[in-house]
């Protein structure tokens, strides 16, 4: 009993943490995620998908939804609306109910982690935004770029589904989730988790969006011997990403260390790394793509450019049969860009019929 | 060669994004008989009008398609290919060049392409060299060989300078001859296959008998 007690508060707690990162304050996000089959788990997100619909009207709707085939599919960026029109809706249009709705898509949608990095990735971007806002009284957005917590769109690329293959797609300044599900199939590829700025404070609380991948990252290169650096370590800069948006189908030549050449301690912290970007889905997708990238970790590699010192201005790329990873800080350690990629399965392709 | 550009007159730079910087991202793909380069040209915020003046040669605020390709034929003459020592021809590619986004706020991409002609080489270890001198005091650079689409190439070493603006890509040529060998081994391979599975014995509803590996107990 008092294990049972202890678990109910350390969820309490949890979720009241995730609470107060998310950004459209004064509403809870719905339980988190446990772990389903793949298939109950698209059920649930097509059930929080058609719950949202219909808090709609006929013209929020018609924002919403996308055909399958068209080009809304890779209309994504890390950019901010004023450089880059997002279609979709736009969440600083709705109402609190169909903001809650979208907090109960997300949760449906996401890991309880890749909730908490989504919500901190847009109060990261909020807090920018009232940075750049200008003086008391100034219209927001006065600049012209336009960004803050307001300027997210949700998409539905097709429409949902438990069978046929349909696409969720969120994203703003710095966040683009791509999740395309076929029954029990999934795929969050191309997906960019970015931040600006990385660190910021939210009632005391300091709060790092994409610092587990900085200090996970850090952890391993410092965890390889001299001769494992040599082979890691790149001899030159990267100063951005080289498979952003706008790079779909594309793979570069491998380069860094394989996986191979690592301990099992090392393989596993590798292996926790790409996690962080892995395990944004929730975990009923999350495992068997795990699965996936543990099976091919031996074709896998890891390369790193920059400093090794935690603190310091570092690019790294993990790069497997399915999988491609970069963190690329922008000239500053306050603004951090990364992609996800599976050149294999972007969008779904491998169970999307052509 | 179509240009769609568009010039927009822009107060106020994009907070941290590209600013003093002209970033060069370079992608090659190596076949046996030719490379492909197609290169992205972002100039950061505060360098994006020179840039843009440079190409605007008649300063009307919009691009022609005569002052595209000078400003193509300029990066063109700033780039070196050579496979072996041997100077390569880089031809654009007809496609469509474009301003993706709003260059004036750092964020625009000038996405250029070449292809060049490789003379008939012996199978085996070759070299190719990329270098790139546009804007040398304010480019940023990237350089990666992509991988290699034909078979008969295989990348072995990438080798550049700390600035990525020259790339040499190791790679070895296979012989066509061998290729071909091994499309005609995997096509018998094929066929020997299906010849096996066509004599394996079928049970009487014309399937084949599942392996049973363990049986559970059922409720009643």
């Amino acid at each position: 009993m008092r294990l049972y007690l202890r678990l109910v508060m350390l969820l309490a707690a949890a979720v009241a943490a995730v609470s107060a990162t998310w950004p459209f304050r004064g509403e809870a996000p719905a339980a988190l995620a446990a772990a389903l089959p793949a298939g109950d788990a698209t059920a649930r997100i097509v059930s929080a998908a058609q719950a949202l619909m219909k808090t709609l009207d006929d013209s929020g709707q018609a924002k919403l939804q996308f055909p399958f085939d068209g080009p809304q599919k890779t209309r994504w960026s890390n950019l901010p609306t004023g450089i880059f029109e997002r279609k979709g809706l736009r969440m600083g249009d709705l109402s609190a109910a169909q903001r809650a709705a979208v907090t109960d898509l997300l949760n449906a949608a996401l890991s309880r982690d890749g909730y908490r990095k989504v919500t901190e990735i847009i109060g990261g971007d909020e807090a920018l935004h009232k940075a750049n806002a200008g003086p008391p009284g100034a219209p927001p957005g006065g600049n012209r770029v336009i960004f803050g917590e307001d300027e997210y769109y949700l998409a539905f690329v097709g429409a949902p589904s438990t069978t046929a293959p349909w696409m969720l797609q969120f994203g703003g300044h710095h966040l683009a989730i791509n999740l395309t599900m076929a029954g029990s199939q999934s795929s969050m590829t191309p997906s960019l988790p970015a931040t600006q700025p990385a660190k910021y404070t939210i009632e005391g609380r300091e709060i790092r969006p994409l610092g587990k991948e900085n200090d996970k990252a850090f952890a391993l290169i410092n965890a390889l011997d001299a001769s494992q650096r040599s082979q890691a370590i790149l001899t030159y800069k990267v100063s951005d990403l080289v498979l952003g948006p706008g790079h779909d189908g594309q793979t570069i030549q491998p380069e860094g260390i394989r996986a191979s050449a690592l301990s099992p301690a090392q393989q596993a912290m590798l292996i926790d790394l790409v996690h962080e970007w892995a395990g944004i889905v929730t975990d009923a997708f999350a495992e068997p793509r795990m699965a996936e990238i543990k099976a091919a970790l031996p074709q896998t590699y890891f390369a790193w450019s920059g400093p090794t010192t935690n603190g310091s201005m570092a690019y790294f790329r993990i790069q497997g049969p399915t999988l491609v990873i970069e963190y690329a800080p922008q000239r500053s350690l306050d603004h951090i860009h990364t992609i996800y990629r599976d050149p294999t399965n972007d969008y779904g392709a491998k169970f999307v019929a052509k | 060669m179509a240009w769609v550009v568009v010039l927009v007159a822009v107060a106020g730079p994009v907070s941290a994004h590209r600013l003093d910087e002209y970033l060069q991202a370079a992608r090659i793909g190596i076949d046996p008989d030719r490379v492909q380069i197609e290169l992205d040209l972002t100039p950061g915020v505060s360098v994006a009008p020179r840039i843009l003046t440079e190409i605007d040669r008649d300063h009307d605020g919009a691009i022609s398609r005569e002052e595209a390709r000078s400003y193509e034929a300029r990066v063109t003459g700033d780039l070196h290919l050579d496979v072996d020592g041997r100077s390569l021809a880089l031809e654009p590619v007809e496609r469509q060049c474009h301003l993706v986004g709003q260059v004036l706020k750092g964020e625009g991409i000038l996405a250029l392409q070449w292809e060049a002609k490789v003379p008939a080489l012996t199978p085996g270890t070759h070299r190719l060299r990329y270098r790139n001198g546009h804007h040398a005091d304010i480019g940023v650079y990237l350089a990666n060989a992509l991988v290699p689409a034909s078979t008969r190439v295989a990348v072995t070493a990438q080798r550049r300078d700390v600035d990525q603006r020259e790339l040499v890509i190791e790679y070895e040529l296979g012989d066509p001859a061998q290729a071909n060998v091994g499309w005609w081994l995997a096509i018998a391979s094929a066929v020997a296959l299906l010849a096996i599975l066509g004599t394996v014995p079928r049970d009487p509803q014309g399937e084949q008998s599942p392996v049973i590996l363990g049986t559970v107990p059922r409720d009643p």
